[in-house]
């Protein structure tokens, strides 16, 4: 089983924190609850838990450009994800809030990240060095 | 490196001041993020405005604007959280409110135009087809992207720093390549089914969450009405986040198939059939026929004069039902035009609200709002739309069930607060 992946450093920073793993695309409008950051879709299996500090795994950003401004709030309020992986190339919108939010952000692993991680298992995020790796 | 010309440079080094350096500073970390090569200038920016129910984003613009950020480009400004003009309308509390308040000045100041809407081409901002642009609102960017060929990006909270310094990186739909059409669907659906706005609606849905972030080729069906384009659209925006589509025949880029693919074969072919938008309405139709109805929306995306008539002639002085709250949304000169036209009095009189800079979804309506200003939790219990943009967002944030069906069908149910 992977347990290191290149990845593309789209905002730069590095974290290390449990993995909430989406297995579809996700929009940060409509996905999420803006006060609690815990994720309200009815269509994502991890609706109920919360997105705050975790490393937020998903394939690709969808919906509204409001997704950004989310994001941001989220981070004002101290719930942002510690860190964004896709596994499409980076939405340009959701780069920007992630930009101004200060959150680390990777896209396009060069394996089956998606297939090989669980939500709850804790990922190092170096986007810097261009890598996401299994550590728990 | 971003290679920069003269005056971009100039620009870094704070020629034009520090407001300016930090937004190209801002604009040229974005496209080092995506690779970009150099900068273009842009002939129009949609602004996200600065929402209250978004902790501490109003008092941070008014900080800007204190800063002296002015913007070089035409920009218009996308929806607020409560109608500005009406602010006891919605029911939006009065501290939301007067902080929202706050955010219209500021916008003034730095020489944005005031229209909190999620359709400014209806207001006549429609720069010209090639041009560079920037907005916001995912159901504007697909609409000036595919329908105007103004090309456009999806856009975030750097689209103020794009305007103050009037910059974007050239990369994603501003280039030639990247419009080149990849998926194509070939659909095979009765006309009746496009003959109302929720048909064109279904079929973006279905479409969009196959499609992804991709650029779908849509042959098979036609139309020439921009209501039913803007429709498809924000629905193609919602379940996917499509920047570009191309109809066959219709729109600019898309004159023949080949065309639409510059020439090359689709990575992808998918038939598309009537079954795909029963599908489509079976997830966001959670009423059953004959059940109740509390909330009636028309107007998402934001709806122009034209279609403001067509409401008041629809009601024809009937009365919406008791317990029925009616919201038809538009932006704010609308319905101020609305008002001299005679329209607006005949929908209002009917028991209707013409809600302005707003919409149930980017309101104070939402869970999350209502459980930090204590306002009752879920205070909508069922909502008919027609369309899924609407649909989609306020099962999920309004958390009420949701009936999708044709524009008569809402106006029956806001009549007889029943879905039929």
């Amino acid at each position: 089983m992977d347990r290191l992946w290149r990845v593309r450093k789209v905002v730069r920073g590095a974290a290390e924190a449990e993995a909430i793993v989406c297995p579809g695309s996700f929009s940060f409008l409509g996905d999420v609850e803006l006060d609690i950051a815990v994720i309200c879709a009815r269509t994502n299996p991890n609706r109920g838990l919360s997105i705050a500090g975790k490393v937020l795994v998903f394939d690709e950003s969808k919906g509204s450009s409001g997704g950004c401004v989310v994001l941001m709030t989220l981070a004002r309020s101290g719930l942002a994800p510690a860190a964004i992986v896709t596994v499409r190339p980076a939405d340009f919108n959701l780069a920007e809030g992630a930009i101004l939010a200060g959150v680390p952000f990777v896209c396009e692993p060069d394996g089956d990240l998606l297939g090989a991680i669980e939500t709850g298992q804790v990922l190092r995020v170096d986007a810097d060095g261009g890598t996401v790796e299994v550590v728990g | 490196m971003m290679r920069l010309t003269h005056e971009e440079q100039a620009m870094l080094d704070g020629k034009d001041g520090p407001v300016v350096r930090e937004a190209i500073d801002y604009v040229i970390q974005l496209g080092e993020a995506f690779g970009a090569e150099r900068l273009v200038d842009i002939a129009y920016c949609h602004y996200p405005a600065e929402m209250a129910i978004y902790e501490g984003s109003v008092e941070e613009l008014c900080e800007y604007a204190e800063r002296g950020g002015k913007v070089r480009v035409p920009t218009t400004t996308s929806t607020l959280c409560c109608d500005l003009e009406r602010p006891d309308s919605t029911g939006c509390p009065a501290t939301l409110c007067s902080l929202q308040a706050q955010a219209e000045s500021a916008h003034r100041s730095m020489g944005i135009n005031d229209t909190y809407t999620c359709t400014p081409q209806h207001l006549g901002y429609t720069p010209p087809f090639g041009s560079c642009n920037l907005l916001v609102e995912s159901s504007a960017i697909i609409f000036y992207n595919s329908v105007l060929g103004a090309r456009t990006n999806r856009g975030g909270l750097l689209t103020r720093y794009s305007a103050v310094c009037g910059k974007y990186p050239l990369m994603g739909y501003l280039l030639d390549e990247q419009r080149r059409g990849t998926h194509l669907f070939n659909c095979s659906i009765p006309d009746q089914r496009l003959a109302t706005a929720d048909g064109w609606s279904a079929l973006g849905f279905h479409i969009g969450a196959v499609v992804g972030s991709a650029v779908p080729v849509i042959d098979g069906v036609r139309t020439d009405r921009r209501d039913f384009l803007i429709a498809l659209g924000a629905a193609l925006a919602t379940s996917g986040s499509v920047t570009l589509f191309h109809l066959v025949g219709v729109t600019p880029e898309a004159g023949t198939l080949e065309e639409a693919l510059q020439g090359g074969d689709p990575e992808h072919v998918v038939a598309v059939s009537e079954a795909d938008l029963d599908a489509a309405y079976r997830q966001y139709c959670t009423v059953d026929t004959g059940g109740a109805i509390d909330f009636v929306t028309l107007g998402c995306p934001h709806y122009d004069l034209a279609q403001l008539r067509v409401v008041a002639e629809k009601l024809d002085g009937r009365r919406v039902a008791d317990g029925v709250r009616c919201w038809i949304c538009t932006n704010r000169l609308t319905r101020r035009a609305a008002a001299e036209a005679g329209i607006l009095r005949p929908i209002e009189d009917a028991g209707a609200l013409v809600i302005a800079d707003t919409c149930p979804v980017e309101s104070h309506l939402r869970q999350s709002t209502c459980r930090e200003h204590a306002l009752p939790v879920p205070n909508v219990r069922a909502m008919a739309t027609d369309s899924f943009k609407m649909a989609r967002y306020s099962a999920d944030l309004i958390g009420c069930r949701t009936a999708l069906g044709g524009f008569d069908q809402c106006i029956a149910a806001a009549l007889s607060g029943r879905w039929r």
